[in-house]
Parts: C-alpha cells; sequence; structure tokens
C-alpha cells in the first residue's frame, strides 16, 4: 500500500517501515529486513499482558458502563457538587437578573408619571383679591422667573438669600378623583393653617363628577412657601397636574420709594421750622401747602413700603383642583386600560434588554479572561506532561 | 483471550454503548500492554488502565464512529493517565519478568535459553532508550497503534511518525547487535 507520505521518505526508511508492517501482519518480509523483521517480533512478544483477574474486575465495570461511584466517594463526592453547584449558580444567576430588572422598572416608575407634569404654564390666579398683586406682578416682568414642575423632586425653587427684596408667588393645579375634591379641599385648608396661612378666597364645587372643582388664593409667610408648596404637592387623594413658580426682585423699588420717604421726611421738618419762622399769612399759607403736599408724599411712600413689605414677606400661591384629571399619585388614581398595559410591557421589555446588554458587557470579557485561564491552564498542563514524560 | 461482557439483562439499545464497549474489547489489552510499558509498574498500570477506560466511557460523548480515530482517542486518554501517573510519582519501577509475559514460547526447533537471551537482550536494549522513543515502541508494538494513530495521538505529522519509528528500530537494533 503506497501512503501519500512515501514521496518524502526516503527509500530505506520506507522499505523499513514496510517491513515493519509486514512482520507485525504475519506476512513474509524481504531478507534484507530480517534484523529489523526478528526485532519487530521480539518487541511484540515481550507486551506486557493484563493479570486474569484485573482482566475480570475490569471486565465487570466495563460491563455495567462504569457505573457512578457510591456516595460519599470523593470523586462522586465532588462529581454531585460540581453538577449541583452549577445548577445551583444558573439558577442563582436567572434569578438575579430577574429581580434586578423588576428593581429597575419599579424604581423607574410606570407609565402614568406619577402626578409629574410635562409642561410649564405661567396662570394668573383667578381671584379678584389677587387682581392687585398681578398688577404688581406684571409691572416687573424682567425680574421675574418661572420654574418647571416636571422634576422628580417637588419643592419650589427659592431665591438666593443676598437681603435683597423679592416677591415670591406661586400657581399650583391639582388633580383629583371626582369623589375627593371636598378631602382634596381640606387637605389645603389644614396645611395652610399650619403654616399660619392665610385663605384670601377660596370657592369649592363639588358635584361627584367630573365636574367638581375648587379654586383658593392664599397668602403664607415667605420663609414657609418652600414647606407649603412641598406639602401641597404631596395631598393624599391628589396629584400635580402643574406648578409655576415666580419670583420678581423689587429691591430697587424698595430703596426709591425708602428715599422718597426720607426726603419727605426731610421736607417737612424743614417746612415745618420754616413754618414756625413766617412773619407773614402769605408765606404762612404757602408753607402751609407745601406741608400738606409733603405730608402726602409721605403718605404715599409708607404705603408703598408697607405694600412691599406685605408682598415680600407674604407670598402668594393660587391652587385649583380639577376633578377626574389624569394622575398617579393618590390611592384611587388612574385605572388599568389596554394602553397603559401595552406601555408597561414595552417598558418591562426595554429595561430587560438593557439589563442584558450590561450584563454581556460584563459576562462578555468575564468569559474571555477565563477561556483564557482555562487554555492557560490545559496548556501548562500539557507541558507538565510532556515534562514528566522527559524525566521519566 | 478476548474479553467478554455480561451485560445487564433489559437494558434499552444504545448504539453509542456498543460501539464503546466493541472499543473496549478490542484495545483493553492493547492499553494495559501500553501503559504498562510507559509505567514500567504493573500495579500503577492497572490502576492507569481502569482510569483510562472510567474517562473514556464518560466522555463517550466525544467519540468518534470513524474506526481509525477512536483508538488514537482511547489511547490518547490514556496517555494523558499515565503521564499524570508519571507526575504524581517521579520515579522509575522496574517491570521484572513475571510469568505472564512469556506467551510465545520458542519455535520448533529453538533453544528456549536462546530465546529468552534474546528477550532479555531486547528488553535490556529497550530500557536505554528515552522515554520519549521507548513511548513511541510501546504504542507501536505493544498497543498495535497504526502509523496514523501514532501520528493522532503524538500531535505529530504521519511522516514524521515513520521518521522517528525507524530511528527508534534502527538504535535498538545496534543496541542489541553490541550486546551480542
Amino acid at each position: 500500500m503506497r501512503r501519500s507520505e512515501d514521496d518524502l521518505f526516503d527509500p530505506e526508511i520506507a522499505e523499513t517501515l514496510e517491513a515493519i508492517e509486514a512482520t507485525l501482519a504475519g506476512e513474509p518480509v524481504d531478507p534484507r529486513f530480517a534484523d529489523v523483521a526478528e526485532l519487530s517480533l521480539l518487541l511484540k512478544a515481550d507486551r506486557p499482558r493484563a493479570g486474569a483477574e484485573f482482566a475480570r474486575s475490569l471486565d465487570e465495570r466495563a460491563a455495567a458502563r462504569f457505573a457512578a461511584r457510591e456516595p460519599g466517594s470523593p470523586r462522586g463526592m465532588r462529581a454531585w457538587l460540581r453538577s449541583w453547584s452549577f445548577g445551583a449558580f444558573g439558577a442563582a444567576g436567572a434569578a438575579a437578573l430577574a429581580g434586578l430588572i423588576a428593581v429597575v422598572v419599579v424604581v423607574s416608575g410606570g407609565s402614568g408619571g406619577g402626578g409629574r407634569p410635562a409642561a410649564l404654564t405661567v396662570r394668573a390666579p383667578a381671584t379678584p383679591a389677587a387682581a392687585g398683586r398681578n398688577e404688581l406682578l406684571r409691572e416687573a416682568t424682567p425680574s421675574s422667573s418661572t420654574t418647571s414642575a416636571g422634576t422628580p423632586h417637588l419643592n419650589s425653587l427659592q431665591a438666593a438669600a443676598n437681603g435683597r427684596k423679592v416677591i415670591q408667588s406661586a400657581t399650583l393645579d391639582l388633580g383629583a378623583p371626582p369623589a375627593r375634591v371636598d378631602d382634596v379641599a381640606q387637605e389645603v385648608y389644614n396645611v395652610i393653617g399650619s403654616v399660619n396661612g392665610v385663605v384670601d378666597h377660596s370657592s369649592v364645587t363639588s358635584t361627584g363628577g367630573s365636574d367638581g372643582s375648587a379654586e383658593f388664593a392664599l397668602r403664607v409667610p415667605s420663609a414657609s412657601l418652600t414647606q407649603t408648596m412641598s406639602a401641597l404637592s404631596r395631598l393624599r387623594y391628589a396629584n400635580v397636574l402643574s406648578r409655576t413658580d415666580n419670583t420678581q426682585d423689587v429691591n430697587s423699588r424698595f430703596v426709591d420709594a425708602g428715599r422718597q420717604l426720607a426726603d419727605a421726611q426731610a421736607l417737612r421738618a424743614t417746612l415745618l421750622k420754616q413754618l414756625a419762622a413766617a412773619t407773614s399769612q402769605q408765606s404762612t399759607d404757602a408753607l402751609k401747602a407745601q406741608l400738606a403736599a409733603a405730608e402726602a408724599r409721605i403718605v404715599a411712600a409708607e404705603a408703598t413700603l408697607r405694600n412691599l413689605n406685605r408682598q415680600v414677606n407674604f407670598s402668594s400661591i393660587t391652587v385649583t383642583i380639577q376633578a377626574g384629571a389624569a394622575g398617579g399619585v393618590g390611592p384611587s388614581s388612574g385605572g388599568f386600560t389596554l394602553h397603559r398595559a401595552a406601555h408597561d410591557a414595552l417598558r418591562v421589555l426595554t429595561v430587560a434588554l438593557g439589563v442584558v446588554l450590561i450584563a454581556l458587557a460584563v459576562l462578555v470579557p468575564v468569559g474571555l479572561l477565563t477561556a483564557l485561564a482555562f487554555w492557560t491552564a490545559a496548556a501548562i498542563r500539557r507541558r507538565r506532561r510532556e515534562q514528566a514524560l522527559d524525566l521519566a | 483471550m478476548t474479553p467478554t461482557l455480561t451485560r445487564p439483562p433489559a437494558r434499552p439499545a444504545d448504539e453509542g454503548w456498543e460501539r464503546l464497549e466493541a472499543l473496549y474489547r478490542a484495545s483493553r489489552d492493547d492499553v494495559f500492554a501500553y501503559v504498562a510499558t510507559l509505567l514500567r509498574d504493573r500495579a500503577a498500570a492497572e490502576d492507569v488502565t481502569a482510569l483510562a477506560f472510567e474517562r473514556a466511557f464518560r466522555r463517550r460523548r466525544t467519540f468518534d464512529r470513524r474506526r481509525g480515530v477512536e483508538r488514537a482517542w482511547l489511547f490518547g486518554i490514556a496517555r494523558n493517565a499515565a503521564l499524570d501517573e508519571l507526575r504524581r510519582r517521579r520515579r522509575l519501577a522496574t517491570l521484572l519478568a513475571e510469568p505472564g509475559d512469556a506467551a510465545d514460547g520458542p519455535r520448533v526447533g529453538e533453544d528456549p535459553a536462546e530465546i529468552t537471551l534474546r528477550r532479555t537482550t531486547v528488553r535490556a536494549a529497550l530500557d536505554q532508550l528515552p522515554a520519549r522513543e521507548r513511548e513511541l515502541v510501546a504504542l507501536k508494538f505493544h498497543g498495535g497503534l497504526s502509523n496514523a494513530e501514532l501520528a493522532i495521538v503524538l500531535g505529530v505529522s504521519e511522516s514524521n511518525v515513520g521518521t522517528l519509528l525507524y530511528r527508534t528500530m534502527e538504535k535498538l537494533r545496534r543496541a542489541c547487535n553490541a550486546t551480542v
């Protein structure tokens, strides 16, 4: 039989190998290779043979297909522990992954927004008592500001504590279940009372239907504004639809009014001195007229200052309640719809995909490192085996 | 003696098991002979032989159908088990002549003493070989592997196996002739 590797062999090598194969097969061999043939036969004859007892016992084990060892034996125990550990590890990993997905979905919230309004609106208070304040607010437009209520935390913004005179106001729109308008209104009263605030105007229409509503014009100490807005945004039966925070810096107007008051008071003092020294009726009448004008300016300046101080020290809040408006904070808020279910399902799938991607980002490098470690260990084992053969 | 297996009754047919058992029947003595020559320790050879077949049965799913590769796969397992034993022992135990080794008697017309002398000479020359060459002889003449199977077990080309075998035989022949 001619092998394809023969072309690479020295003819003598090839013939010698053929003689060895022929000898082992029991075929006649060229006398030139008698030595090799004899050597091959002697090597084959010197082959160690298994004892009968060993052969019998090994046959029995093979007949039993080398069944698993007895429980408690080292190898059997190790194999059992290995299989159990792999199974437990896999189950624990799957459970951890499912738990992680559930936690992410719950913490980040489902559909409905939970009462977090997406849009910012600036609304003028609807009560007559606040009309005057509206005028002041509209005139000082450059220093007013609005803030979005679409943030996870519901605290109102605070003006910087720099000693300047700032007027703060806020508007809060709440949604409530139709049957809870009265309850929400009472909650508003309770909050205002707890901060020593004032209800300038209130109007509550409770019909039990979706046309129920309520409206409040409130004033609270400016130092309690943040606390009040936080409390009003967390009412038990209501959810925030929108919130507007306004600030207006009136420090320059305060300073001007104060200067006008000081000037008018100084002028009055001067005029009083002049009046005391007047000698003629004509000069006395003229001085009295000027004195009256100065008094009027003093009254006006004092009124301006009092008004500014009142607005600075007491912030106005306008609260409206709409029955049946969308929201998800209260216990009776919202209902199960197919749209919401589909939205939630999509969210779960999105989160699950994100978790899988993150897990892959961790597991792929770990897997590569593990594979490299196994390959290295296998290479080391092979090398040590070959070294053992060299040392044998 | 061809090993016989008494299979437990009522075991469902399994083609893979049957092939593995056929391989066992055909290779049991060959594996033992190879391992015994390599380790030169009969007791260790029995343990390693049993371990090799146990591992083969456990790894039966890596069993290859092609006849030429089946034995190479089995001898690869046996080789690794034997080398692991060498690593653990790191010693040599002389394989003394035992009654069971004298299976082939002298030929007709030959002096039994001469046969014994020849075998002793060959055995001494074999013991003088480096372990790798001794392993090659064990795989070829005691394990009964073909050159192609040798190449698979040793991880070299078939032409390389032929060259190594030729050189080893030449070395043995010179050693035997020098002794005589």
